[in-house]
């Protein structure tokens, strides 16, 4: 194991003191192999306990450790510190509030989340005891994808469209999660999720920048989903227009 | 504990793509529909020209010859360029092709693409040569 | 919220991204780059060109290419300009769409007195 010291630069914000943000730069030994939220802990054990980040299970499944790394969304448990140099900068997600320090309030992700309803809507709901609903592989493939996601929200981080709309597009993560349970094949609920996915602040506020896609640590591809999502609501918005079908 | 005061951090709605080199990318494909609508203005021009008769057809020509409009045409070539690259990079997301428990991979529909681009670009230069 | 008829200029939009980026290059440099030094003169001379359009199925064609190039830009260019940070999205759509539109009109027009 190899020693290394970084200089860490944070983004504090304590709103009882602080009239805005300010970068405050800590000195850390730390071991090579660890990553960015290792460092962030050692800096709340070592130096200053007043350092508030969120963190949980240290293995990039929870999705709470989120931060702007050097400029880029990422997990804090998965940026390794050997990717970087000795001067590594953190601040809080993009597109935010921050509550403080690396904290940002989440709320309207999780209202955004909700109004897609991502919960399957089956055609009617069976009894415990009449047995499970049947999935094939292939129809399990068709959306796997985008299940993966945490909602770290490193996608909303990097969108653009996000921060022009102001925070009015309901973004990558929801949209892609909606198009997921559309995509179920035990799920019918398409309709009742159409009126926020095929309103403008849905799908068609998206303009395929593709940033989410590729800070996304799951591989989720939202942006790709809801390409696939314009293409059904379009497609549906055409036939109720001419009267053929509709949902 | 202190009260809750929430601060938001402003973007700038009018320069947000000089912050990060993927921005540039997708403003630089944004900005190849400029050239492509001055290039279809300049189609439909060429085509009342046409109708027209030999001599408004020959101005319609060296219009295109003209320095000034040859060198703005080499800059629409490589936006038209860029355009079709990007295109091309977002088909596998935008339409996925199951077969089964697997995705044809993306490489190969791009790469289909491309032999299509070829195939026809060909075409159009042996059309244009033999006429 | 309601559905956003944004559907129906994105297809548009969608089809038009696809012809523009398998032809555009190509028919750039036959109309553009060739003339200048020369190249391709006899398919650019104004019989050849005359009797080429003359054919039903290449004014079909030319339609396709221009009308869908036409749209395409028309919603790019929508986009753009919320990029560079101007609000007015519903002016802008219907100015860019309103001469897309009438540049297709335009097209038709100019491929029928051929
Ligand atoms: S889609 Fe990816 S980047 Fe976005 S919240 Fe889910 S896991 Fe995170
Ligand atoms: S701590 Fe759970 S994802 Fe990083």
């Amino acid at each position: 194991m190899s020693k290394r010291t970084i200089q860490l630069e944070v983004l504090r914000y304590r709103p009882e003191q602080d009239k805005e943000p300010f970068f405050q730069t800590y000195t850390v030994p730390c071991e090579e192999e660890w990553v960015v939220l290792d460092a962030l802990n050692y800096v709340k054990d070592e130096i200053d306990r007043t350092l508030s980040f969120r963190w949980s299970c240290h293995m990039f499944v929870c999705g709470s450790c989120g931060y702007k790394i050097d400029g880029e969304p990422k997990l804090g448990c998965k940026a390794f510190l050997r990717d970087y140099g000795d001067n590594i900068r953190v601040e809080p997600l993009d597109n935010f509030p921050i509550e403080r320090d690396l904290v940002v309030v989440i709320d309207d992700f999780v209202e955004k989340l909700q109004s897609v309803k991502p919960y399957i809507i089956a055609k009617e709901e069976k009894a415990l005891a009449a047995g499970e609903y049947i999935q094939t592989p292939a129809q399990l493939k068709a959306f796997k994808q985008y299940s993966m996601c945490i909602n770290c929200l490193l996608c909303y981080s990097a969108c653009p469209q996000y921060g022009l709309t102001n925070q009015e597009f309901i973004g990558p993560a929801a949209l892609a999660l909606a198009h997921r349970y559309n995509m179920d094949s035990r799920d019918v609920g398409r309709s009742a999720r159409e009126h926020v996915l095929a309103a403008h602040e849905g799908v068609w506020e998206c303009s395929f920048v593709g940033a989410c896609s590729v800070v996304c640590p799951k591989d989720v591809d939202p942006a790709g989903a809801i390409q696939q999502a314009k293409f059904t609501s379009a497609v549906d918005y055409l036939t109720s227009m001419v009267g053929i079908g509709g949902k | 504990m202190g009260a809750r005061r929430p601060y938001m951090r402003t973007m700038s709605k009018t320069s947000w793509f000089m912050t990060h080199a993927r921005f540039k990318t997708y403003m630089l494909h944004e900005i190849s529909s400029v050239f492509v609508a001055l290039y279809m203005w300049l189609l439909i021009d060429g085509l009342f020209r046409l109708a027209k008769g030999p001599e408004a057809w020959e101005a319609w020509l060296s219009f295109i010859k003209h320095p000034l409009v040859v060198v703005i045409s080499l800059i629409a070539f490589a936006f038209f360029v860029i355009h079709t690259m990007s295109w091309f990079k977002a088909v596998p997301q935008a339409m996925r092709i199951q077969q089964g428990e697997h995705f044809v991979d993306g490489k190969l529909i791009i790469g289909g693409h491309y032999a299509a681009l070829g195939a026809f670009s060909l075409f159009v230069l042996i059309l244009a040569g033999v006429a | 919220m309601a559905r956003s008829a944004k559907a129906v200029p994105w297809f548009l939009f969608a089809a038009g991204g696809t012809i523009t980026a398998f032809v555009l290059p190509v028919m750039l440099f036959v109309t553009n780059l060739a003339p200048p030094v020369g190249l391709f003169s006899e398919a650019m001379s104004w019989e050849t060109m005359y009797g080429f359009v003359g054919n039903w199925l290449v004014k079909l064609v030319l339609l396709g290419i221009i009308g869908f190039g036409l749209w395409h830009a028309a919603h790019r260019l929508r986009v753009c300009a919320h990029d560079f940070g101007i609000r007015a999205d519903t002016v802008v759509a219907y100015i860019v769409y309103g001469v897309a539109g009438l540049a297709t009109l335009a097209t038709i027009w100019a491929l029928l007195m051929i």
